[in-house]
């Protein structure tokens, strides 16, 4: 007994020198906590192929400041356990700067990022009160939080009501848990403002019965219905709709509505439905074509070519060119290595950059971690989308008022 | 060999009563405890924050669903909704500036009562038909969480929890909240381990094994399943508290979902029902084993130079982590408790058992 116990002291002794030093590292590098297993599968695969083709091309250009760039992507399957302990693990390897792609995720390691003092990248996911940051500090939700999306959709419906919306009846289908849930209170504030009126109708997880629903929006004929929810059930609510003769037109998605959602729902059948988008779709961008001449010509692409033909690929390229412009500037003015303070000042240096083309531009500063957040509507006309406003970010003053209100109820 | 018997007789009723009857058990729950209480100085801090703590939190809770489950014999599929319902009170009462003493065991009461409330009317029902029951009450806690901004705490529905501090200590450090998950498990350890040589332990065991059998015989099986629910009801809502103060920091309804529900009783059911050790043993297969395979598999992929494409490596651990379980359930369909548990037995009469044959 006694020897087993000196033999494995010892043991464990060597095991803790063993894994307790690790040097920080060389390359500026971004760790992907990302759910490529479970409930995000639908767009984390293009958005992660993403952030490794810009990577390699950025590398291939002689990387930041002389040095080569890294993305490490790891999977979390979507359980904050899992995500704490990528980030935990990454942020022992030298990582600084994160990004989850999951709601659930991203709120588990926030409180630890503020905390350990490094960046949490959440664009499209996470509290949109985030964008506030004079409380949160660390957090980056750079592009367009859901609340702002949702104002938009509404200042949409009122360009197309020549600014009156005093007798339109807006319908509002969500997830009902904390993903959908969120515009409400925005879409609530602005009927108050503006009059119309405000329909709600929850759709129950996982969202393969919507039958309810849409037969209660057929009676209650909203002029225009807000759609927050994601993947197959988009396919689901078309059927429905066309069940219940409610015309494609009146749809008007959250940008998590892409290509694969098109193809099963039918490029015909799909025919007028709206989405709101926060990044340029389509395959004809400088940057992607770089990437087909540089990378896939070559057969050196991060993964299959037809991935990278999705609407959320050019989500991600977007997402991580600003992320490496950050750094770029990182780089330039305060040198290398990239620290997290200077990465951070990186990121709040951004002004009127359009991500290469693919998004409006955003300009972040110390208090707005958004960016300014803009995004447009586009229609589906059978064959590819097509624009129907200008980039906008309208009633900025009552999101910011709901974030303000938000983001003091975090700081108690 | 290592468990020798020899010279171990029991002559009388308190002796045979002991916790440990052999010795070299009790010298190896001795060791362990040492490993556990110098864990912080020996194994490094992502080890100990990301798996040793979790692990800890999660076999207590685990124990909690053991003593419904395995000892009394109820199917519960409505776990992680009483630890949310614990976690949430403290929390709450955490917030409201009660000190986090008494905040945790509000939130255990407050588990206590819901559970053993729900228990009233579930209990009318036994086998799947409780096991649907409790997957209910899993959906109401659900539906509740999301639907009541004042408890989730506000629209985006985390709740920041307040740094805890117990006896007036204020506890921030990675040690720290160990020792706290440490101190826990081993209070609920100790409990389970004296649970089953108490007239309570038998009482549930004969409820589990007949329940009108047991009624013949004297013992209020309805009583009896009450007090289980509440008991375990408690462990759970404690964990629940434990687990957002010390790991999660911020309590959101992801974290009590119906998946890890779910995942628990698989804890619970891979461990072996009414083993302790293997309630041990089935946290660290359920709640570790995917990450740890999955870092290895990434290893492996980026050792071998070979070009994977992320969701390909995304989805082999997982095949690894169900094969493991199928393999283990083959191999012994009451659980790595009873794995453990052949391999002491094995070695209490080594080398003479082979005479036998």
């Amino acid at each position: 007994m006694k020897k087993l116990t000196k033999a494995l002291a010892v043991l464990s002794m060597f095991g803790g020198a063993m894994f307790g030093t690790q040097a920080l590292a060389e390359p500026f590098k971004i760790g992907i906590c990302y759910d490529l297993s479970k409930a995000y599968t639908f767009a984390t695969p293009q958005v992660s192929q993403a952030a490794m083709d810009l990577a390699k091309l950025i590398n291939m250009k002689g990387g930041i400041g002389g040095e080569p760039v890294e993305v490490i992507v790891r999977d979390h399957g979507n359980e904050p356990q899992r995500g704490i302990e990528c980030y935990s693990k990454l942020s022992r390897e030298g990582v600084f700067v994160f990004d989850t792609l999951s709601t659930p995720v991203s709120l588990a390691i926030l409180p630890r990022a503020m905390e350990d003092g490094r960046i949490l990248m959440q664009s499209l996911v996470g509290r949109g009160d985030a964008v506030d940051g004079t409380v949160f500090d660390w957090v980056y939700p750079i592009g367009p939080t859901y609340w702002g999306q949702a104002a938009n959709d509404v200042a949409y419906i009122k360009q197309l009501n020549d600014g009156d919306l005093s007798d339109v009846k807006v319908g509002f289908v969500y997830f009902d848990y904390p993903f959908g849930q969120e515009p409400i209170e925005i879409l609530e504030t602005l009927s108050e403002k503006e009059g119309f009126e405000l329909e709600l109708y929850p759709v129950p997880l996982p969202g393969s019965d919507q039958a309810g629903v849409w037969s209660k929006v057929r009676r209650d004929k909203p002029d225009h219905v807000i759609v927050w929810m994601l993947g197959g059930a988009h396919v689901v609510a078309s059927k429905e709709m066309k069940r219940n003769r409610i015309p494609m037109d009146k749809y008007i998605s959250v940008n998590w509505l892409n290509e694969v959602d098109i193809a099963n729902i039918g490029k015909e059948a799909a025919k007028g439905i709206k989405r709101g988008t926060n990044v340029v779709g389509g395959q004809d961008i400088a940057l992607y074509q770089e990437i087909m001449a540089e990378l896939y010509d070559k057969g050196e692409g991060s993964g299959p070519i037809e991935k990278t033909q999705d609407v959320f690929y050019n989500t991600g390229l977007a997402m991580y060119s600003i992320m490496f412009e950050a750094a770029r500037k990182a780089a330039e003015a305060e040198g290398l290595p990239i620290t997290p303070t200077s990465y951070k000042a990186g990121l709040e240096s951004l002004e009127g950059y359009d991500a290469n083309g693919l998004m409006a531009p955003i300009t972040v500063t110390a208090e707005d971690h958004g960016g300014g957040g803009k995004t447009r509507i586009e229609m589906w006309d059978g064959e590819t989308w097509v624009p129907q406003t200008d980039w906008i970010s309208e009633y900025t003053d009552v999101v910011w008022g709901v974030v303000k209100e938000s983001s003091a109820k975090y700081e108690q | 060999m290592f468990y020798r018997l020899s010279g171990v007789h029991h002559a009388n009723y308190v002796s045979d009563s002991r916790i440990f009857k052999v010795p070299a058990d009790r010298n190896l729950t001795a060791f362990i405890f040492l490993i556990g209480l110098a864990a912080p100085f020996i194994i490094p801090s992502l080890y100990l924050n990301s798996y040793m703590l979790p692990w800890l939190i999660w076999t207590a809770a685990a124990l909690g669903l053991n003593l419904v489950t395995g000892w009394a014999g109820q199917l519960h599929l409505g776990y992680a909704a009483v630890m949310a319902v614990g976690a949430y009170s403290s929390i709450h009462a955490a917030r409201f500036g009660v000190p986090w003493e008494f905040a945790l065991i509000i939130g255990g009461l407050t588990s206590s009562v819901i559970g053993s409330l729900f228990a009233f009317a579930a209990l009318r029902v036994k086998g799947l038909y409780l096991a649907l029951t409790t997957l209910a009450m899993q959906f109401v806690m659900d539906w509740v969480l999301t639907h009541s901004p004042a408890i989730s705490g506000g629209s985006h529905a985390s709740l920041q929890s307040p740094t805890l501090a117990l006896l007036g200590q204020e506890i921030t450090t990675d040690t720290g909240f160990y020792y706290v998950a440490f101190g826990w498990c081993v209070l609920v350890t100790i409990f389970m381990l004296n649970l089953k040589r108490t007239g309570l332990g038998r009482a549930l065991v004969a409820v589990r094994e007949k329940d009108f059998a047991a009624a013949i015989l004297g013992v209020n099986s309805f009583y009896y399943k009450i007090l289980a629910f509440a008991t375990s009801s408690f462990i759970a809502g404690v964990s629940g508290a434990l687990l957002v103060a010390t790991f999660f920091f911020l309590a959101a309804p992801e974290q009590f979902s119906v998946a890890v529900s779910i995942q628990v009783l698989a804890m619970v059911i891979v461990g072996g029902l009414g083993s302790i050790i293997g309630s041990y043993f089935g946290v660290a297969l359920i709640l570790l084993v995917p990450g740890i395979v999955n870092g290895l598999v990434v290893t492996l992929s980026d050792g071998l130079g070979t070009q994977i494409d992320v969701e390909t490596l995304a989805h082999i651990p997982n095949a690894v982590y169900g094969a493991l379980i199928v393999i283990i359930l083959l191999i012994e369909p009451l659980g790595l408790g009873k794995l453990y548990g052949n391999i002491r037995d094995y070695l209490m009469v080594w080398p003479f058992d082979q005479f036998k044959k």
